[in-house]
């Protein structure tokens, strides 16, 4: 299997590479930024109050020691890589002295959920409905199925969302569109709990699965389209396998294989559906965090959360493709 | 090429299709030149009327006309699309072409880095530009920034084409005939390679303007420029669909989904007409 | 094709099913014993920090700094539960000696923190002496300026000595939104790096405690003292329901989905169509005013800010032009509906002010003259807020009031009129030159003005903006907004604008003196162009006579009249000199469900306090809600 530990190495290099490129963008465009935290957390404090010009002198001088915005721009990024090493990046500015690391270990449970739930089932969905609908070609019912997927796939996620929300806020409100569970509950492995996130992450589950579906679909249809023409199926139906029989080892199978790859090219796009999302749905996942913390001028957050996004996504990546040899034969990893 | 255009347009329905949805948008769009109203003054008509004479698609809460908004915000959206679209294109055409065509380390080289851009996550990104720019973003940089990142895709898709088609007889008989790489890929590949590079612009100006559409909605873009997005910023800032004005909301929606629909009709059927087993397929119906 | 068709046939019931479960809004806790408000901070990102000493480490208005805190005094914004002026945790007014060099500060008996150990002297003194010691708290920079030493003679007793003459330094302790609040010494003691401390589950003095929160910050639920009787609020009463629960309540519109529901009790704010919705669909909402326009005034003046360093914009007769140029009515209607409280005077219109200020100086007003170079003018409008009020009556119908008194508090007293001839005149004057529709500075180059908005992050003053630049485009000047969302503190602290709509006049509301934002305002504050500017003189606008105003009031005490006359005298000098053009209050969409409460303070009837949730003075709210059962 020599082939196959390189071609590990490989990939386990691009990942590398994504993830050093992917930080780097993301520290030297924070640090270009022209908000400086120490303005933001005095006009915060101040603002109600009726603070002197002295006293906001000295707040200024003791908030800069206390951020540690010392240092020349390479210091900076030198100390900068020395933390994210070990997974430190460093306090919070608009949550001083709390840590940025706790404040997305809190919100990355909430987006890896929402994002694997919704995933798998748009995935699973759409590759069935799609090679249903490429097998039985005259099927009304999976027609009709696919002009529906088809008709949501382009719209940007922003929009399936904000219908959702209009649909079941305004209009028929029956699930609940903010939050992520029940006020009051503890969090914990009880059923109530359970029950509770469940029920709160239908709609946005829905408005991703509603916009992954299509494409799914319509990959899945024509990729099945092409491999019953194929001989080998030819012979099968003549031979007289049952079409279920086909369907499931003959055609799925092999059509499944490049969708996978399709899988892991496009997570990096779900990854941001998920996001905006969580967004129009008050979910408290990094995507709510990053729109505040922007808006809030924190950049070691804004930094932080930039540099976990590239790292989760760009992993995914990685596992599909090392799952990828195993799921084809032919795939010699030379 | 033109030819090609009528077959299409006479014999695919799809084609057909996203061309009449296009013609309406695009007669939209073109429409803002005629609007009586300037797109940055308030308060020129009565606001919160519903759709109906004189103002037919209804005004805002904000006292304008919703159609020649509209006009004016499409057109916007179209241009930004067009626009990350072309110059996108561009850099996936260079790098694709080129990597196909040089292989060897320059190929892997270039095809790591593409690999590096269809990972990231773009979004957190965009957001961090927004984050820094702020308030000195104009169009133009957002555009820029966008077309830097939304090349990787199609230029993957371009590589692999040149690649068999620098394997084909009439490229060595060029090679021999002592034509530079450049003049190759200009005379030789590039007609194969333009009705791809057609269809995946259709993917690219829908991906650029959900982008812009995400953005503006977020408030991360300059919300003076109407466009779509900042439409739908502004009825959202009016709280109008509580507030019973959907009309604000629903229109631009609906021309917004009209573009995606055309446009994704257009990029499919140009997809089915590209690859020959489809039509194949097509013709045993 | 059978079992794909059964599988949809599954879901769909499966969700029809889970819509059918009504689900109550927060579980374990009954719904008509909890108040629940809204948290204008949305989701707090460091949820289990409640260390208020520390600089913006958690959330304030969680609940924290209405229920759970105290200090020795409150000044209401509007009349207060029994007059302005509280004593809280102080059992007298401040008292200081003949030439402000030491404030005697007599506490109240009988106050217990939740944990039942008795607040005492001793916890102003740590608290103090803490902030003496440390650097990097919020209040650490007051105090070191202002306080030489701490003393607490006995249990009840707390001196400080001043290390210069200081008449207002019991504003630090007097809560108008917030307050130095008082640290409980016996937990902090223990606790290692002040800076450092969570100060989780935090120990109330006030007549709530932490009953539960969300780890990811979108919910805060405070449950009432047993012990409430050891409280300062007591005095007023029970506070009324045994849970209040403030929540991120979402972007503006899904607030008042959630009110409608009645699943939120107060919004805090929301924009002036989501108040119209529910003043028309929610019999039982209500906002501060019974009718139009609704909306509590803040006691806040937004105005157009110029930077007076700017060298166009130095000369008065260019400020007063721009100022002539503007058409209050239109300004209202575009920001607020005309839903709008103005002021043309650079005092807000609320609280006790229309009594202090705008009433006994409309005369002066009526009479008020402008020179614009060719003739002498009377600029004052006395009608302008009846105008507004008029031309709301046919849309809006009953809910505009119709008496004078009314109309001038809903709406405001007079504004400047829009008079173009005496802007083109003080323009002319000034040395600019009308090239076609082109004004041109005297130099020669077209005359440009940037208004800086915030954007998102205040919608109605954006809007505002927009339309101020709107008309001044039509005068001929190139004038544009510019969105500053996120960065306009820094940009307004920088003085990196022409103009920028904010605000830099804040009062007490209940409490005629100025000094809260008048002191900042003394040129040995203004700092060179480029450099930050401390609050609150963002026009950097510099008057030897305002130097001798101010001066003035810093040797007169906190309640002395004279104080009053000299603020009129300061309202006298900027109506002349136009450092800001004021425009109207600050009006704040606070929308009250009396579903399960009713007691909510409101303009008519009961003035007692701003119901604007996420002011501290909201603690009184607690012991006037009733439920609405017990009706």
């Amino acid at each position: 299997m020599s082939g196959y530990a390189a071609y590990l190495l490989r990939r386990v290099g691009q990942f590398v590479l994504v993830v050093f490129i992917g930080i780097n963008i993301s520290f030297v465009v924070t640090h270009a930024t022209p908000i400086d935290p120490v303005e933001q957390t005095i006009s915060a404090t101040t603002a109600f109050g009726s603070t002197s010009p002295e006293a906001i002198a000295m707040m200024r001088q003791s908030l800069r020691e206390l951020y540690g915005l010392e240092g020349s721009l390479w210091q900076q990024y030198l100390s900068f890589w020395k933390r994210v090493a070990v997974l430190d990046f460093g306090p919070s500015l608009s949550a001083f002295p709390t840590p940025v690391s706790d404040l997305i270990g809190r919100a990355l449970p909430w987006t890896v959920g929402l994002l694997v739930v919704a995933t798998t089932i748009s995935w699973l969905l759409g590759n069935l409905l799609g090679g249903l609908a490429g097998y039985y070609r005259e099927h009304r019912g999976l027609r009709w199925a696919g002009i529906v997927a088809m008709g949501f796939h382009p719209i940007p996620y922003y929009i399936v969302a904000l219908l959702l929300v209009i649909v079941f806020g305004h209009l028929w409100p029956v699930l609940p569109i903010s939050g992520g569970s029940q006020m009051n509950l503890a969090q914990g492995f009880t059923l109530d709990f359970a029950a509770s996130v469940l029920r709160h992450s239908v709609l946005p589950v829905v408005s991703l699965v509603l916009v992954g579906l299509g494409g799914w679909f319509m990959g899945m249809r024509s990729l099945v389209s092409n491999i019953v023409s194929e001989d080998y199926v030819v012979y099968a139906e003549l031979g007289g396998v049952s079409r279920r029989r086909i369907l499931h080892s003959y055609v799925m199978r092999n059509a499944l294989v490049p969708q996978v790859t399709g899988l892991a090219m496009s997570l990096g796009h779900i990854f941001n559906g998920a996001i905006i999302t969580e967004q129009v749905f008050g979910y408290p996942g990094m995507g709510s965090l990053l729109v505040s913390a922007v808006h809030a001028g924190d950049y070691s957050l804004v930094l932080g959360l930039a540099s976990v996004s590239i790292v989760a996504v760009a992993f995914a990546v990685l596992l599909l493709d090392l799952l990828y040899p195993f799921l084809d034969p032919r795939v010699k990893v030379s | 090429m033109w030819t090609v255009l009528r077959d299409l347009l006479r014999h695919n329905r799809e084609f057909a299709a996203g061309v009449c949805l296009l013609g309406i948008v695009g007669l939209i769009a073109a429409l803002s030149a005629l609007s009586p109203y300037s797109p940055l003054d308030s308060y020129v008509v009565p606001p919160d009327l519903p759709p109906g004479l004189p103002y037919v698609l209804g005004t805002t809460s904000r006292g304008q006309d919703v159609f020649w908004m509209l006009t004016f915000a499409i057109r916007n959206t179209l241009l930004f699309g067009f626009i990350v679209a072309l110059i996108s294109r561009l850099l996936a055409l260079l790098i694709g072409l080129v990597a196909g065509y040089a292989g060897g380390w320059i190929d892997r080289a270039l095809m790591s880095l593409n690999d590096t851009f269809i990972v990231i996550p773009l979004f957190p990104i965009l957001v961090l530009f927004y984050f820094v720019m702020r308030d000195r973003m104009s169009w133009a940089s957002l555009a820029l920034v966008m077309a830097c990142l939304g090349w990787a895709y199609d230029a993957r898709l371009i590589r692999s084409v040149a690649l068999s088609l620098r394997t084909r007889e009439f490229t060595e008989t060029g090679i021999f005939s002592g034509m530079s790489m450049r003049q190759i890929l200009t005379q030789e590949h590039l007609p194969f390679v333009l009705p791809i590079v057609f269809s995946t612009t259709m993917n690219n100006i829908n991906w650029s303007i959900g982008l812009e559409v995400t953005l503006s909605v977020l408030g991360f873009t300059d919300i003076n420029t109407p466009t779509i997005g900042s439409m739908i910023y502004w009825a959202n800032q009016h709280t109008a669909m509580v507030a019973g004005i959907w009309w604000w909301v629903a229109f631009p929606v609906v021309l917004v989904v009209i573009t995606f629909v055309g446009l994704f009709l257009l990029a499919i059927s140009m997809n089915e007409f590209i690859d020959p087993r489809s039509r194949l397929g097509r013709g045993m119906q | 094709m059978r079992t794909l068709r059964q599988a949809v046939l599954a879901l769909l019931a499966a969700l029809a099913g889970f819509g059918a479960m009504a689900q109550e809004l927060i579980s374990n806790v009954p719904r008509h014993q909890t108040l629940v408000v809204e948290n204008p901070e949305g989701t707090i990102r460091n949820a289990g920090w409640f260390n208020y000493w520390a600089i913006n480490a958690g959330g304030q208005s969680t609940g924290l700094h209405q229920l759970a805190l105290d200090t020795f005094w409150y000044i209401d914004p509007n009349r207060g539960v029994n007059g302005v002026w509280d004593n809280s945790l102080a059992s007298e007014k401040p008292i200081y000696n003949k030439d402000f060099t030491e404030l005697t500060v007599k506490l109240r008996p009988g106050i217990f923190w939740s944990d039942g150990v008795e607040f005492t002297s001793a916890d102003v003194v740590y608290t103090v002496e803490t902030h003496m010691n440390t650097r990097g708290l919020r209040w650490s920079a007051p105090i070191q300026i202002n306080v030489a030493g701490i003393s607490a003679p006995d249990k009840y007793t707390a001196v400080f000595k001043l290390k210069k003459p200081n008449s207002r330094f019991h504003a630090l302790f007097t809560v108008r939104w917030n307050a130095m609040w008082m640290m409980p010494k016996h937990i902090f003691e223990k606790a290692g790096d002040v800076i450092k401390f969570a100060f989780n589950p935090p120990v109330s003095l006030g007549p709530y405690t932490l009953h539960s929160f969300d780890p990811n910050g979108k919910w805060f639920i405070w449950q009432k003292r047993e012990d409430w009787k050891r409280t300062t609020v007591a005095r007023h009463g029970e506070p009324g329901p045994k849970y209040v629960a403030y929540v991120d309540a979402g972007p503006p519109d899904k607030r008042v989905i959630a009110q409608m529901n009645h699943q939120l009790d107060i919004i805090h704010d929301t924009s002036p169509e989501g108040m119209f919705t529910l003043a028309k669909q929610s019999r039982l909402s209500r906002g501060w005013f019974k009718g139009f326009p609704y909306a509590h005034p803040d006691p806040t003046l937004a105005s157009v800010i110029f930077n007076n360093q700017n060298e166009l914009l130095k000369n008065r007769d260019v400020r007063w032009a721009l100022a002539l140029v503007i058409d209050i009515k239109a300004v209202s209607m575009a920001s607020y509906r005309g839903a709008a409280t103005i002021s043309a005077i650079g005092v807000p219109p609320t609280g006790t002010h229309p009594e202090s200020y705008h009433k006994p100086m409309e005369a002066w007003l009526r009479t008020f003259e402008v020179d614009t170079g060719k003739r002498k003018i009377k600029p004052y409008d006395p009608t302008i807020g009846k105008q507004i009020a008029d031309s709301l009556r046919p849309s809006m119908g009953i809910q505009i009031p119709d008496k004078p008194e009314d109309v001038a508090k809903a709406f405001g007293m007079g504004w400047w009129k829009p008079d173009l001839q005496a802007a083109t005149e003080l323009m002319q004057r000034a040395g600019f030159k009308k090239a076609g529709n082109q004004w041109m500075t005297p130099d020669g180059k077209p005359f440009t003005i940037k208004i800086t908005v915030e954007g998102e992050g205040r919608p109605v003053m954006t809007r505002a903006g927009s339309m101020v630049a709107q008309q001044w485009r039509q005068f001929g000047i190139d004038a544009s907004t510019v969105v500053a969302q996120g960065t306009l503190n820094d940009r307004r602290a920088a003085g990196d604008f022409d103009a920028i709509i904010s605000w830099s006049v804040e009062t007490w509301g209940g409490h005629p003196d100025l000094s809260f934002f008048l002191d900042s305002w003394h040129s040995q504050f203004i700092a060179e162009p480029g450099k930050p500017q401390p609050p609150r003189n963002w026009q950097r606008w510099s008057h030897p006579e305002l130097d001798k105003i101010i001066e003035q009031i810093r040797t007169v005490g906190f309640d002395d009249p004279k104080g009053v006359e000299l603020g009129r005298e300061y309202v006298k000098l900027v109506a002349r000199e136009m450092p800001t053009i004021p425009l109207m209050a600050y009006n704040v969409f606070t929308v009250m469900d009396e579903t399960y409460w009713t007691g909510y303070p409101n303009a008519e009837t009961a003035p007692y306090t701003d119901p604007v949730p996420n002011w501290g003075n909201t603690k009184y709210m607690m012991v006037k809600l009733k439920p609405r059962q017990a009706q």
